[in-house]
């Protein structure tokens, strides 16, 4: 080759590395944003920035396994699991094709929480146990004990599936009560890893979650010793959302073992987190409880007061099966204390909300 | 024990049989990514 020929073959190969630095340096900085945004909890704006960076495109795989998991996350936060399902099977098969084990675990984790959410149990096990399975061979105590979470998550999720038709906590078909027990060793397993480790924070998800199993398995005074393991916790992080969540499930707990005054009192503490949280709907679903916790204690009046609190917020939120519910209760704490009047009003309303929202056993039960 | 007005109005108080902690979803950071190329290639150099 001559010296002109070389000369031009250099600029060439110059202006094709500028080109693509270039490419590179943008999808970096598009997929830094959206990794920025979803941080923030921005997730639609972020996965325009990923989708962006995808579109320039790299060539280092690690990168693109990054936003592909990222993508992914963003879109099972928004709650499109279709999409979800799809990024994350792209870093699946990502991951796999450049032997990324670390890489691989991470996906099969996120896809197994994916098929989950879509009741793909069968599927999501396979995932779960890859995830377990990659985590035990690189002795990644830390992912071992992600995946037993999301183990005990799924089999959580595949019990309450099919066992929710009338029948009672502790009382669900064989089938059900197999994969609620199943879910209570994977967190049981969890919960010995993460002590070790001394993950406080793992722990308080564990037994917020353990508790809710105890409760379904019929084993209500286990359910409260996972439920105040969970409020300690919650406590110590000054975590007010975990905090609401375990006194609304410790209220449920002490319900099923008749302890009404306690319940009463627990359901009070969520109602006071649920207003500091400025939240709506659970302050709501709390004066619910509340008003039939004292339905329950015969206390007529107090039940009346919490009921009409719930009818009010869910006329707020236009929430007119909220508000249908609220109706019937407050006919049928009327009816206890001789408001005929009252109790007429409220059954009349509670049939016009249910004839309304296609309520068909409200609306025999009203026009009971 | 539970008692009959306990069985009926529970499936009233919570249908929905607790409420769940969030999931975990595995997370790979790019910053993260970055910082540790970034540290890997000052080592190097040192």
């Amino acid at each position: 080759m001559d010296t002109v020929g070389s000369m031009v073959n250099m600029r060439a190969e110059e202006q094709s590395f500028h080109v693509r630095y270039r490419m590179e340096a943008s999808c970096l900085e598009l997929a830094l944003e959206g990794e920025r945004l979803c941080k923030v909890g921005d997730y639609r704006a972020g996965v325009s920035f990923f989708e962006a960076a995808i579109q320039v495109g790299t060539e280092d795989l690690q990168v693109l396994s990054a936003i592909y998991s990222q993508l992914g996350n963003a879109y099972f936060h928004l709650h499109d699991y279709a999409k979800a399902l799809e990024f994350h099977h792209h870093d699946l098969t990502l991951t796999r094709t450049i032997g990324d084990l670390l890489g691989e675990a991470k996906a099969s984790g996120n896809l197994g929480n994916t098929f989950k959410v879509l009741g793909r149990f069968d599927e999501a096990v396979v995932c779960c146990q890859r995830h377990l399975d990659i985590a035990r061979d690189m002795n990644d105590k830390v992912g071992q004990a992600r995946a037993l979470y999301n183990f005990g998550n799924v089999y959580h999720a595949k019990g309450k599936s099919i066992c929710w038709s009338g029948a009672e906590p502790g009382d669900f078909p064989e089938e059900v009560m197999l994969a609620l027990r199943k879910a209570a060793e994977y967190y049981e397993a969890n919960l010995a890893i993460v002590k070790e480790l001394g993950d406080r924070a793992a722990q308080g998800r564990t037994y917020g979650n353990l508790g809710n199993t105890h409760y379904l398995l019929g084993n209500f005074r286990s359910a409260v010793a996972s439920h105040e393991q969970r409020l300690l916790i919650a406590k110590e992080f000054g975590d007010r959302s975990a905090e609401r969540r375990a006194y609304c499930n410790l209220g449920n707990a002490y319900i099923f073992l008749g302890e009404f005054e306690v319940a009463a009192e627990h359901y009070k503490r969520t109602l006071q987190l649920a207003r500091q949280l400025k939240d709506r709907a659970v302050e709501a679903q709390a004066c619910y409880s509340l008003g039939n916790t004292y339905t329950l204690l015969q206390d007529y009046e107090r039940a009346i007061d919490y009921h009409l609190k719930h009818l009010i917020i869910a006329q707020d939120l236009n929430d007119r099966i909220g508000e249908g519910r609220a109706c019937w209760s407050l006919g049928n704490a009327h009816t206890a204390l001789g408001n005929h009047d009252q109790a007429m009003h409220f059954a009349e309303k509670h049939l016009e909300i249910s004839k309304e929202t296609g309520d068909r056993s409200g609306e025999l039960t009203a026009r009971m | 024990a539970k008692s009959s007005a306990v069985s009926s109005s529970s499936q009233i108080l919570h249908p929905d049989g607790g409420e769940m902690e969030p999931e975990t979803m595995e997370t790979k950071s790019l910053t993260d990514y970055f910082s540790k190329m970034h540290m890997g290639s000052v080592m190097s150099r040192q």
